[in-house]
């Protein structure tokens, strides 16, 4: 059999140990299809969406109710970008729990990192665009937190948002940043992330002679198993997308106008409940900017795993990482929990 | 077969499941069925649900109005939870808190003054809907304020332009927590049920809606959880009777006191027993007399409902020495055929003689016969009454004694 070009994008083999599901939990992979699916989807909506506040939710409404296939796009836009932030996470837990961070792979896990910040980046963006009266919290508390840091914030807050409180401009702003900015720099990025693997010499496992296990796959058989977590992952998507719809609402017609309803989305429904402790420019942006500056730092101040433990999950050498990262995971959980909890 | 490939193919089976379950999902889901009105041209989707609803009155088709410029709504929105999350004033975009969007602008029931159509201004200042008399009264009885001018309604309002000596330029809000008398308190918490903001109190006798679906869409008890799409100038006695003559106050106790009794025969049953009666004012309907003026107001906040009401006996009969007032019917813009149109219960044309009131309202549901006398037809019922003149007959009445009152001293019927 003559390799064909997605054969190509693969080594010709990898360690079988070190290709299992239970090893990788197929996340990376998922969330490069993931990223696809978002991108052929969005280009779809971009036929009908109406980026301007007037228009905006009503060509929302065409789009879920009206155009031919319309709702399930949306639908498969939305549930892929929410299953995105899950496997991102998954997949930044799979690699801080195995290791696999150290060198020569710690640049690629700061490429990773940035990915997940622009998937961040990219959910709130996306979920502005609805410019509903669901996306309140986020187009008013979400973005007044900009505000409170000082010097510069006011500044940031007039480039983002386009004038002293969201507007026209705003919408514009986002959508801008959503299907051009951020989609560009999250498809080179990840084009350069996935080339970074092969470069650091693909998936982490030991020096060949400390390897327990010599077996090999072909890509023949990695492509087939990417087919079938793809396949998987579109069943998963179309069951959601056609039994879930994604989260309408009638359009904003007054921005001021606040609702009794102002929920964050939920993957930062942490941050919005550290808020109701006082000070936002701490809770709500000194402490996310921690949290993602100690990720960072993982792979530099952390002792390094062991070359002898690459390649399975919890190394003994690197439990202080495993550590940090429970407890944050931990800590983000406990929080979103808690503003469920009050939130009903 | 391989493994992965065994695998593949049962992911397969479960993609293709997955593709079945939502073709079958999305083929249970009802075809859309658009409509554009003519009045806003933007397509509304609202009768792929409401199939079956008949249209609300023959002055507001379907084809001409739609449904969302009135009720509000998601009007592309096929799921009905988000089609109705916007619906103004619930299922009544009557109601006086969203009248000025869902019936108001100046196509529609905010017209000018000068044409008459300012309907949703001269209602918001009424006493109806103020409630202005009782306030007032009840708070210049126990001392809260010097006069009987209404200084508070229900809502705080404005007149722009008091064109009446006893119009009053605006209101505050009736605020009972402002006021130390017990009695304020009590009245504000027992007697604020039959202006048309309120909601009614509870019983089939007093079911009515809120706004002008409270006159405008009668018996409302007869249908199911009070859904009914109709509104109507035929509005019969006893939708007046839902605030009216529903009992009594006491003013000692500062409650309303519920009639007990069922009444069914208007002319014993139905008023107060003190008061007297000709023979029209219980065989006709409320609206058979009083005017749009009197029942909708004349656009000026007033301290009193009786400020307002003029129509007297004389209106329709005259007096010994003069007809009563009528006008031809010079053209077709001529507003008594406009609202004969929305309630035809009398063909009325162009050259024909209808009586009119003092301040030249038409009574377009009467008629100047050949014969020199009159007929009239029940705007709710459709009866035909026939009458004359007070001119030329055997009437003792004094020129100066021409109020109501003093023909029901001979003329009241006995109860």
């Amino acid at each position: 059999m003559r390799p064909n070009f997605f054969h190509h994008l693969h080594p010709p083999t990898i360690p079988a140990q070190q290709s299992r599901w239970r090893y990788t939990l197929g996340a990376g992979g998922t969330a490069v299809f993931l990223l696809l699916v978002l991108v052929v989807t969005g280009a779809l909506e971009m036929f009908y969406y109406t980026p301007t506040p007037d228009q905006a939710a009503l060509s929302v409404q065409v789009i879920s109710y009206h155009v031919p296939l319309g709702g399930l796009v949306r639908n498969l836009h939305f549930w892929a970008a929410q299953l995105l932030m899950v496997v991102t996470m998954v997949h930044l837990a799979r690699v801080v729990l195995t290791g696999a961070y150290g060198p020569p792979r710690r640049f690629n896990y700061l490429l990773g990192l940035g990915l997940f910040v622009l998937a961040i980046l990219l959910n709130f963006t996306g979920y502005i665009l609805r410019w509903d009266q669901g996306i309140h919290w986020a187009l008013v508390v979400g973005t007044n937190l900009l505000k409170t840091i000082p010097l510069i914030g006011d500044t940031l807050y007039e480039i983002l948002i386009g004038g002293s409180q969201p507007g026209p401009a705003t919408l514009i702003r986002f959508y801008a940043w959503h299907i051009f900015g951020l989609s560009l720099g999250a498809v080179i990025l990840t084009g350069w992330h996935v080339f970074r693997v092969r470069r650091d010499g693909g998936i982490a496992v030991p020096p060949p002679l400390l390897r327990r296990d010599e077996a090999r796959i072909t890509r023949y058989e990695l492509v087939r198993r990417e087919v079938l977590a793809m396949i998987l992952t579109s069943a998963a998507l179309i069951t959601l997308a056609g039994f879930a719809p994604a989260p309408i609402d009638a359009p904003i017609r007054e921005i001021a106008a606040t609702t009794s309803d102002a929920s964050a989305p939920w993957f930062v429904l942490w941050v919005q409940q550290m808020l109701k402790w006082g000070d936002p420019f701490l809770w709500g942006v000194l402490v996310p900017l921690l949290v993602l500056l100690v990720l960072a730092l993982i792979p530099y101040i952390l002792p390094q795993p062991h070359e002898g433990e690459l390649g399975r999950w919890f190394p003994r050498s690197n439990r202080l990482a495993r550590w940090v990262l429970t407890g944050i995971g931990a800590l983000v959980l406990a929080l979103t929990v808690l503003a469920l909890l009050s939130g009903d | 077969m391989s493994d992965s490939r065994r695998a593949t193919a049962a992911a397969s089976a479960l993609l293709l499941a997955a593709l079945l379950l939502i073709w079958w999902g999305d083929s249970r889901r009802p075809q859309p069925d658009a409509l554009t009105p003519r009045l806003t041209g933007q397509q509304e989707y609202c009768t792929t649900c409401h199939t079956d609803l008949p249209e609300i009155s023959p002055s507001h088709p379907v084809e001409i109005v739609g449904c969302a410029v009135c009720h509000g709504g998601e009007r592309l929105a096929l799921d009905a939870d988000l089609a109705h999350r916007t619906l103004r004033g619930g299922g009544n975009p009557s109601d006086l808190s969203v009248v000025e969007q869902s019936c108001g602008g100046s196509e529609c029931h905010s017209g000018g003054s000068a044409e008459g159509r300012d309907h949703i201004q001269r209602v918001m200042t009424s006493v109806q809907a103020t409630y202005a008399g009782a306030i007032t009264h009840i708070r210049y009885t126990f001392g809260a304020q010097p006069d009987q001018i209404a200084h508070q309604g229900i809502f705080p309002v404005v007149d722009a332009e008091v064109s009446t000596t006893t119009g009053v330029p605006a209101l505050e809000a009736f605020d009972p927590s402002q006021d130390s008398s017990p009695s304020i308190q009590t009245f504000s918490q027992n007697c604020l049920s039959c202006h048309l903001s309120a909601q009614p109190p509870a019983g089939d006798s007093f079911a009515r809606l809120t706004g002008c679906a409270a006159c405008h869409t009668p018996n409302v008890d007869r249908f199911p959880e009070g859904k009914i799409h109709q509104l109507t100038t035929a509005i019969p006695y006893t939708q007046c009777n839902t605030c009216h003559n529903r009992g009594n106050y006491d003013l000692r106790s500062m409650s309303f006191v519920e009639r007990t009794d069922v009444p069914m025969d208007r002319l014993h049953d139905y008023y107060q027993p003190i008061a007297q009666f000709t023979q029209c004012e219980w065989t006709l309907d409320c609206v058979d007399c009083h005017t749009r003026i009197e029942s909708m107001g004349d656009g000026d906040i007033h301290s009193n409902q009786s400020e307002i009401e003029y129509v007297q006996c004389q209106t329709c009969h005259g007096t010994l020495t003069a007809l009563p007032r009528t006008r031809i019917i010079a053209s077709e813009d001529d507003l008594a055929l406009k609202l004969a149109f929305l309630n035809p219960v009398m063909d009325l044309s162009v050259g024909d003689t209808i009586l009119v009131t003092a301040q030249d309202e038409p009574l377009w549901n009467t008629r100047v016969l050949p014969d020199g006398t009159y007929e009239l037809v029940g705007k709710a019922t459709g009866q035909v009454f026939a009458f004359r003149p007070v001119m030329g007959t055997q009437c003792t009445q004094k020129p100066d004694e021409q109020a109501s009152h003093y023909c029901h001293e001979c003329h009241a019927v006995q109860r």
